[in-house]
């Protein structure tokens, strides 16, 4: 049926262009990280927590913080940076991530601004989330309001990058060759066949039978 | 017309059905196992969920021919040493961490592996797996043979290429499935079948060493094997075929224990329903399917009991349902798990909506160590193509009210089979509560229900008519081939990037 043939080859063409437009936008980068090097849970808080900590260097151009919060299903968390008592950006992540950070995207500022404190919070009863960091001296740890904690977590700044993933096409292959039993780039040409032949049969299979 | 076909059971256009069905059938395990197999060399060794575990329960099945007695997460001297070659510590649910990444660090692992090729193996722990039942390690342990001149990635990879041959077997008998519970058009199989065959958590989770891979084969083969002595009758093959099952899934993940209720109302009823005319006759089905199902397990539990574990393994647990102390709370918590919270119960979940954000979220795209997620907008995006086909399957059911009342028997069953997995993952999710919301609940748990979203995706597309439905249905088949390309690209910027 002809009409198939057409909606098969528009929806390819739709993902072809959407594919083409995500790989030419650049991966972030991590543009400052704060002291901490470590990750260690030295904190974790079921029931919800509003955490600041100051003394941390906001890069130019920052898009994004990555937080090392770890959750299974991790509530929404609000990030405010602050100099002194003004805001200078903000961001919210909704519910549902998981792992050991979260990243919430923020307002770029055109400058870097040093000396700035970084407030996040999140809230839940049984949603346990840890921070993760390192244990420091009382007067350089993070705060609540109900007292200081033991350390500091670890936060990353991170900002576009200038490479396209197109122009990190040939590293991103190299790097896929390695840990591996047998190494090397070929690793990604395979995937790349793999999934090639899937998506091939998959659509001959729709054009000889959808009619 | 369309509703009268739905009733009819027979196939259309006799002669030439089957021999299509079973094209298209071979095309989509295919699919499957291709995808599957293509996911396998995108995630890194090790980093899926629990691998190091369901490696180290292969590795001491084949090396000291007796099941793991220790969960403890202290693995093979051999295993160990390729985990930290690979910083697998540091990348595992550290999304800004990425693996190996340069010449000096393949150096140093491939020395690592050179030097411990010969170690000590023992004495080790199989993790979480350890308490699961043998039969998908068992089939591991051909690939792990196999590759043995190859060391600990060599053994992983092929085994992770056994998984994704048996996601080809999913994707044939949801297939299978559809051909006998949407028996009226053939196109629309087609389309369900692909969804499932591209269904990106399905080759994740299949194109790695774990044995949700064989339970998710299992149970779409239940689901067809039901639909088919539905259609065509409870035969003593058929019969067998599905007694052996209930024995397969059981002694291959503890979850398929959800499906087995479903599965035994499927039996009683098709026994019921032939007692009209056989009379005490009609039992024999049931009977062999009874045997077949019980002689293995039993087998199973004189094991366990020589080697003094516990009968089911961690399947006992389970039946401590009923003596825990808040029953009505365990129940609360199992609603909430799924369902919107009612009046009068308490809140469990306080910040997070399961149904969204674990469940919708998580199998729109979880992978990794469930550590690997798009974008917060992207699930918010993919509300409007899921939104569009819940609202054309919904319209399709509407219009084919008589077919479903006529079939109520037959869906009563697929409701009864979904309701046992999702009650078992609930009681399994329960136990670590209040200490965690929603712990031990992974989107892929739903996953052995695959052959019912297929059919929800192929009366979706029915919902477009004779003469719109397949451009509705190749629209989802494009669908699903971006969405798992997509899913591919983000696993791979995580990792690689």
């Amino acid at each position: 049926m002809r009409s198939v043939r057409i909606a098969l080859a528009a929806g390819l063409a739709l993902t072809a262009l959407g594919i083409g437009v995500l790989l030419s936008r650049s991966p972030p980068v991590v543009a400052g990280t704060g002291t901490v090097r470590q990750e260690k849970r030295f904190a974790s808080s079921p029931g919800g927590a509003s955490v600041c900590q100051a003394g941390e260097r906001l890069p130019a151009g920052t898009s994004a913080l990555r937080l090392a919060l770890a959750a299974i299903l991790g509530p929404a968390v609000t990030v405010e940076v602050l100099e002194g008592d003004r805001l200078l950006t903000r961001g919210e992540r909704g519910a549902g991530w998981g792992g050991g950070a979260v990243t919430v995207h923020v307002k770029p500022l055109a400058r870097t601004r040093s000396a700035v404190t970084v407030c996040f919070a999140f809230a839940g009863e049984h949603e346990r989330v840890s921070l993760l960091g390192e244990e420091t001296p009382a007067s350089l740890a993070a705060s609540t309001p109900q007292g200081v904690l033991p350390g500091r977590i670890r936060i990353e700044y991170l900002r576009p990058g200038g490479s396209s993933w197109w122009s990190l096409a040939a590293q991103v292959a190299r790097h896929m060759g390695l840990g591996r039993a047998w190494a090397g780039t070929w690793i990604a040409l395979l995937v790349l066949s793999l999934t090639a032949a899937s998506a091939t049969l998959a659509l001959w299979l729709g054009v000889r039978e959808l009619r | 017309m369309s509703t009268a076909l739905l009733t009819r059971p027979r196939l259309p256009r006799p002669a030439l059905a089957p021999r299509r069905g079973r094209v298209a059938a071979i095309a989509c395990a295919t699919v499957a196992a291709l995808n599957a197999a293509s996911w396998s060399f995108i995630t890194p060794p090790f980093q899926s969920t629990d691998e190091p575990s369901h490696f180290a329960y292969v590795e001491q099945l084949a090396s000291e021919g007796r099941v793991p007695s220790s969960d403890s997460e202290v693995f093979s001297s051999r295993e160990a040493l390729v985990l930290r070659a690979l910083r697998w510590a540091a990348v595992k649910r550290k999304p800004e961490n990425r693996t190996i990444a340069s010449a000096g660090e393949q150096r140093t692992l491939e020395a690592d592996l050179a030097s411990g090729a010969g170690g000590t193996r023992g004495p080790a722990g199989a993790g979480v797996a350890a308490s699961q039942p043998p039969l998908y390690y068992a089939l591991e342990t051909i690939p792990y043979w196999l590759g043995s001149g190859g060391g600990v990635l060599a053994q992983l990879q092929l085994m992770r290429l056994l998984s994704a041959m048996v996601a080809g077997a999913t994707a044939l008998f949801a297939f299978l499935f559809l051909r006998e519970a949407l028996p009226a058009a053939p196109w629309a199989w087609v389309v369900g079948g692909l969804a499932v065959a591209l269904m990106p958590l399905l080759a994740s989770s299949s194109g790695a060493v774990n044995p949700d891979a064989m339970l998710f084969a299992v149970s779409a083969a239940s689901f067809y094997c039901i639909a088919r002595a539905f259609r065509r009758g409870l035969t003593p093959r058929l019969a067998v075929a599905i007694g052996a099952l209930i024995a397969i899934g059981s002694l291959t993940k503890i979850t398929f224990a959800g499906l087995i209720p479903g599965v035994l109302l499927g039996l009683i009823w098709l026994t019921a329903r032939r007692w009209r005319s056989l009379g005490r006759a009609a039992l024999r089905e049931l009977g062999l399917a009874l045997a077949a199902a019980c002689s293995p397990l039993c087998a199973y539990v004189v094991l366990n009991l020589i080697s003094g574990r516990a009968a089911l393994g961690l399947a006992s647990g389970i039946f401590a349902f009923a003596s825990r102390p808040s029953l009505g709370g365990e129940l609360s918590y199992i609603w909430q798990l799924y369902l919107p919270r009612l009046p009068g119960m308490s809140r469990d979940f306080t910040d997070i909506s399961p149904i969204r954000n674990l469940w919708f979220d998580g199998l729109v795209g979880q992978y990794g160590w469930a550590d690997t997620f798009f974008p917060g907008w992207a699930y918010d995006v993919a509300l409007v193509p899921a939104g569009l086909l819940a609202a054309l399957c919904l319209r399709s059911l509407v219009g084919r009210l008589r077919a479903l009342r006529a079939r109520a028997p037959e869906l009563g069953v697929y409701l009864a089979m979904s309701v046992g997995l999702l009650l078992v993952i609930g009681v399994g999710s329960y136990s670590t509560f209040p200490q965690l919301a929603a712990g031990f609940a992974e989107p892929r748990y739903l996953l052995p229900l695959l052959p019912l979203m297929g059919a929800a995706i192929a009366l979706a597309a029915r919902a477009g008519g004779r003469r719109w439905g397949p451009v509705v249905g190749a629209l989802i088949v494009v669908m699903f081939v971006a969405y798992d390309l997509v899913s591919q690209l983000q696993v791979i910027a995580r990792y690689y990037g």
